[in-house]
């Protein structure tokens, strides 16, 4: 079965390391649960040698004992073999030995939790169960004693039969999926796929063989030209090779901005596509030439203004008719404008949305900014960068981030009251300052404005001058988005904020106020003054949304020019202190939401606005990357790329796209459209347009059902009403659902603490545990070779040894017994330690109430023991033995026959429980031992059967007889 | 590329196509470079299956990994032997969990793998520490390293064994969305 003993995993270290021991031993069983798997090797611990020790740890041990271990040994190898399905492996580690129990609820947690979501997370119970087998079967040559290779071929065919079971039971799309988020190597999975695909042709051809071959040929050619479309999209990709050499210079931050733009340039590509396709094309088919007054005619200064010439093209608005244009089919103008618009307006929202989302539950939701160090260790860097300058200058920056870090953890701690103080009031200052300049910029574009249209009349016919003047206040406009950001940015430097993100969440809060209080300046006005006083207002909203463009790109180009290259020759020539200058991403990336918010205002007022927009995104790439290049370094600070830009996106949905839908929307319902031009002319407001087309219909037979809709459905309040109400229903549920996960999610973490401070203290005493026992198994064997030996040691030292060796066996012993006292199986808790603890707690409790209970051999033995002890006051054996050992001796017998009396009258009394029977049966035979020879007793309780329950005990038993014996043999 | 069909079998596109996240014209742009790195090695018919591997130094010198600082763990968490003899199946398999279609949990097991250092399925503190080394040209003082191991130990310990399961590992990917954009190399 190479397929898996192949695992990538093979390193000869791996059979080296000696921390590994528990994996090892657990990569021999075969679970269905990567918790369940240390409990195990917890077990093999407390069986005594471990597996890879095992050939030291078999021999020494004297006959019965070695009996016993075999015995043990036995029944994981037992469960190996017999599990076919993990029921019944689960019901036969329950009686063995010990305690895996809760093994058992271990492997209910995770059934509760992997199938709760059916088809979805197969893929990923598959990852899971295929790292487990990736972590189990590390090293690919199991050799260890205990199982046999068969046994682990069984295993994994028998994994990889029900992996190809489920894959077959899943749609051809479904399966690919899962094949590929298979973590194998490619051999691997291919050879899954085969069988996968064997297994369903053997299938089928048992059944009706013509029709599932055609289906399947069918599939194979969907899913072959699937593949073939995929691969012609990524020939079209644009600038695959550019981005590559950004992200491999810059990383990934950087490249995010690169992203944006190839987005958003995507965006505008498809609505000028729909614009274009389904309202200018008709138009120009029939009706190719403009309509242009004579006196009109094309100066240049248009392509700056837009205004004059292009006033009378398919530019604007205004440049449509309202016409239903016949030819081979009618095409009403009116109503493509409306829907077009509408439909596109729609679809951009319903993209963001989606975006916004997806990015959302990616990157923000489970962000959790406390675990920084960690994050800075093992998932900071960035695998693209490939330029040996960016790594070293990344090196640095993490050298530079993690010592800045280390001493400010110090120093926040020592911030004093006035000194918060102090941090707030500069804080409140620039804030205010900050709202003071936006407020500011605001009024003058108002004013401005005012100014504009005074300047400005309704002649068709406009002279340079005046078509000049027009460029003042989207010149004013763009001047205000270039240099207020610069203020806000050296703001920044004295705020001294405390950490990176929230600086770059001032920043970005300011400029996107300072950008929208402009641009709701401008709208106001449009809407409020232009709109009364323009024959022909739509065209001189689009001529302005179109000078504010242009003049937006004119000055990116300035930006990147005065921003880059000047702060870098003046960084590299004039002033070396400041360095060369980051590119900053934030700003940036707030210029491109700010453009695109005019590009969407500017669709219903001038259709064809998104054709500019594309050359100046395609233009700005090609820019800011020369720029880039030249004059910029990779930024000092790897902020979290990811959130930053789910950041953007909200940002261009939540202010940027709703406010230009409102603009639009209200311009297209309250407004009234100018009576001279444009598809609308004539008409009350734009939407009525909509009401005119219904009433036309209602004419024609058959459509009956599009007026009822438009009647019961759009018009009524009602269904608005309604409709409002179900989603404010449905997301208070879904906010429910939200608390409830968050709950869990703290509950489930607690939960694995929890866990893992158990697992923590079980292995800290299973390694003093085994620390002890290599140490009296080498001395037992020396004690064999040669008893001279052994006797030269220091007696004081052996005893030490030997009572160290007792306490723990018998705090084992405490452990085990209690564990395996019958818990009630519907505990809910998965924790096996956890169950394991309450038991153990429990006989604790009754140990303080003085109870006897028959489940309890541990309270019996402490309480008849403290009776033995209360009579044997005089000599104690812990604390006299060395001065006295044979009276101790004595002593210990007594304390036995003494608890041995006890125990038969709990007996008597209780319902024999087979863990005390056989703790008595040892007891006996002990201390028939202890009375008569003491060489002699090791052979006597191989006659003793010892059942499955009771080895634990025998074990403890066994260690503390091997105490003694120690001891002995010491005196 | 005329020859295209003389390198691999539609079927075998098509088995690679499924199993990776690669188109076919990926998988052969990759069968290129995989070419490129030892054309005396790698026979340009694929349609055997042949049986070559490329030596770990001769990978790790293509430029999307000669300036990575984990270059060599990545190209022996993929490889079958542990030593970094990739065949051109491991090849592609690293540049699809590496590629930007690969799921976080898929690549959050073999970039566990890639910092595991030691193989013991932990991230105990001798992996973190030469992990920061690596990523800070060992300019830190040892004290400092210590440090920052033990905070990073801290904060991503759940079960608090003071080394790093998978499961602490994965956990805390899950926390860092970059993870998903900067564990990417572009081919």
């Amino acid at each position: 079965m190479t397929s898996y003993s192949n695992g990538a995993f093979f390193n000869p270290a791996y059979h080296d390391s000696e921390t590994l021991e528990i994996d090892r031993s657990s990569s021999k069983t075969h679970h269905t649960n990567p918790y369940a798997g240390d409990d195990r090797a917890v077990a093999h611990y407390s069986t005594g040698p471990t597996s890879s020790d095992d050939v030291a740890g078999r021999v020494p041990w004297g006959g019965w004992q070695e009996e016993s271990w075999k015995g043990r040994e036995s029944i994981p190898m037992g469960l190996m073999s017999t599990r076919p399905g993990s029921p019944s492996w689960q019901h036969d580690l329950n009686h063995s030995t010990f305690q895996i129990p809760p093994g058992s609820q271990y492997d209910r947690s995770t059934s509760v939790r992997l199938p709760s979501a059916p088809s979805g997370n197969m893929t990923m119970r598959w990852r899971g169960i295929t790292m487990r087998r990736m972590s189990m079967f590390p090293n690919g040559n199991p050799t260890h004693i205990a199982f046999t290779e068969d046994a682990i071929r069984n295993e994994m065919e028998n994994e990889e039969q029900n992996l190809v079971k489920e894959l077959v039971a899943l749609s051809t799309r479904d399966r690919i999926l899962a094949i590929r988020d298979l973590p194998m190597s490619v051999d691997e999975k291919k050879h899954i796929r085969s069988q996968v695909l064997a297994f369903k042709s053997s299938k089928q051809s048992r059944q009706f063989t013509c029709f599932a071959d055609c289906s399947e040929n069918v599939s194979l050619s969907f899913r072959r030209c699937g593949y073939s479309l995929r691969s012609a999209r990524q020939t079209l990709e644009l600038w695959h090779g550019i981005m590559k050499e950004i992200g491999g210079t810059f990383g990934t931050s950087v490249l995010s901005y690169f992203v944006f733009l190839k987005w958003l340039l995507m965006f505008n590509i498809f609505s000028f596509l729909v614009n274009f396709g389904f309202i200018t094309i008709p138009l120009l088919v029939f009706d190719p030439s403009p309509n242009i007054p004579p006196n009109v005619s094309f100066r240049g200064l248009e392509i700056l203004t837009g205004a004059g010439y292009f006033q009378y093209t398919v530019m604007y608005y205004g440049g449509y008719s309202n016409e239903t244009l016949k030819g081979p089919v009618e095409y009403n103008m009116q109503l493509a404008y409306f829907f077009t618009i509408a439909i596109y307006m729609v679809l951009c929202g319903i993209a963001l949305i989606f975006s916004m989302a997806s990015s959302f539950k990616k990157n923000y939701v489970l962000a959790d900014p406390s675990s920084n160090k960690a994050w800075q260790l093992l998932s900071s860097w960035d695998f693209s960068i490939t330029n040996e300058k960016a790594v070293r200058q990344r090196k640095n920056n993490l050298r530079v981030q993690l010592k800045e870090s280390l001493s400010e953890k110090a120093q926040r701690e020592l911030l004093t009251l006035s000194e918060k103080l102090k941090h707030f009031g500069v804080y409140l200052g620039f804030w205010l300052l900050s709202t003071g300049l936006t407020v500011g910029c605001g009024a003058s574009i108002y004013y401005l404005c005012q100014y504009e249209q005074q300047q400005a009349t309704d002649a068709a016919n406009w002279s340079l001058l005046q078509e000049a003047q027009t460029l003042l206040v989207p010149f004013v406009v763009s001047l205000m988005n270039l240099v207020v950001p610069l203020f806000y940015s050296l703001f920044n430097k004295f705020e001294h904020y405390s950490s990176h993100r929230r600086q770059i969440y001032a920043l970005v809060v300011r400029n996107v106020l300072l950008k929208m209080s402009i641009l709701a300046v401008l709208c106001y006005y449009w809407m409020n003054v232009v709109a009364k006083k323009f024959s022909c207002w739509e065209s001189m909203v689009g001529q302005a949304l179109y000078r504010l463009v242009i003049f937006d790109f004119l000055f990116l180009m300035l930006g990147s020019f005065f921003g880059e290259f000047l702060s870098n020759v003046i960084g590299t020539r004039l002033l070396p202190r400041l360095g060369v200058p980051e590119f900053d991403v934030a700003r940036n990336v707030l210029e491109l939401i700010y453009a695109q918010t005019l590009a969407w205002i500017g669709i219903y007022f001038s259709p064809l606005l998104p054709a500019i927009q594309i050359f100046k995104l395609f233009i700005l790439f090609y820019i800011k990357k020369v720029s880039l290049t030249r004059n910029c370094q990779p930024p000092r600070r790897s902020g979290r790329a990811a959130q930053m830009q789910t950041i953007f996106i909200a940002l261009l949905f939540l202010p940027c796209f709703v406010g230009a839908l409102s603009m639009v929307a209200y311009t297209a319902w309250i407004l009234t459209p100018s009576e001279q031009c444009g598809p609308f002319r004539g008409l009350n407001n734009t939407f009525s347009v909509v009401g005119v087309w219904i009433d036309d219909l209602g004419g024609i037979p058959g459509s009956q059902w599009v007026v009822w809709i438009y009647q019961n459905v759009i018009k009524s309040e009602i269904f608005y009403f309604l409709i409002s109400l179900i989603i404010i229903v449905i997301i208070y549920i879904f906010w429910q659902v939200t608390q409830g996960r968050k709950q869990l999610i703290v509950l489930l973490r607690q939960q694995i603490v929890n866990e893992g401070k158990d697992k923590s203290f079980l292995l800290d005493k299973l390694q003093s545990l085994q620390k002890c026992q290599p140490d009296k198994k080498s001395k037992q064997k020396t004690q064999k070779k040669d008893e001279h030996s052994l006797g030269g040691q220091s007696n004081s030292n052996a005893m030490v040894q030997a009572l160290l060796a007792r306490q723990q066996l018998e705090e084992e012993e405490e452990g085990r017994d209690t564990g395996g006292v019958p818990v009630p199986s519907d505990i809910s808790t998965s924790s096996a330690l956890i169950q394991a603890m309450l038991a153990r707690q429990r006989a604790y409790d009754q140990d303080g109430d003085e109870r006897l209970s028959s489940s309890s051999a541990l309270s019996q033995a402490v309480q008849a023991r403290q009776m033995a002890e209360g009579q044997e006051t005089d000599e104690y054996y812990s604390t006299d033995f060395s001065e006295n050992p044979i009276n101790t001796s004595s002593a210990v017998a007594q304390a036995m026959q003494a608890r041995q009396r006890a125990e038969e009258e709990d007996g008597a009394d209780d319902l024999p429980s087979s863990v005390s029977s056989v703790m008595m049966q040892v007891m006996q035979a002990r201390q028939i031992a202890e009375e008569e020879d003491r060489p002699q007793w090791v052979p006597a309780p191989t006659q003793n059967p010892s059942p499955a329950g009771s080895s634990a005990l025998i074990q403890a038993m066994l260690a503390r007889q091997q105490a003694q014996n120690e001891y002995d043999d010491g005196y | 590329m005329g020859n295209k069909q003389t390198i691999f079998t539609d079927e075998q596109l098509d088995a690679y196509q499924d199993c990776t996240f690669f188109t076919r014209k990926e998988i052969l742009r990759l069968h290129g470079r995989y070419h490129e790195l030892a054309p005396h090695l790698v026979p340009m018919d694929y349609t055997n299956e042949p049986d070559c591997k490329v030596p770990l130094a001769l990978i790790v010198n293509m430029p999307e990994l000669k300036e990575n600082p984990f270059r060599n763990r990545i190209v022996e968490s993929f490889s079958e032997d542990g030593m970094g003899n990739l065949s051109f199946n491991e090849f592609v398999d690293m540049f699809s969990v590496l590629s930007e279609m690969a799921p976080r949990e898929l690549k959050a097991i073999y970039a566990f793998k890639i910092y595991d250092f030691n193989v013991d399925n932990y991230l105990c503190k001798e992996d973190l520490e030469k992990t920061l080394n690596r990523l800070t040209k060992e300019e830190l003082t040892p004290e400092e390293v210590q440090l920052v191991c033990e905070k990073a130990i801290e904060e991503a310990d759940l079960d608090g064994d003071s080394k790093l399961s998978f499961a602490d590992f994965e956990n805390m990917i899950t926390r860092a969305p970059d993870f998903l954009s900067t564990f990417h190399i572009r081919i």
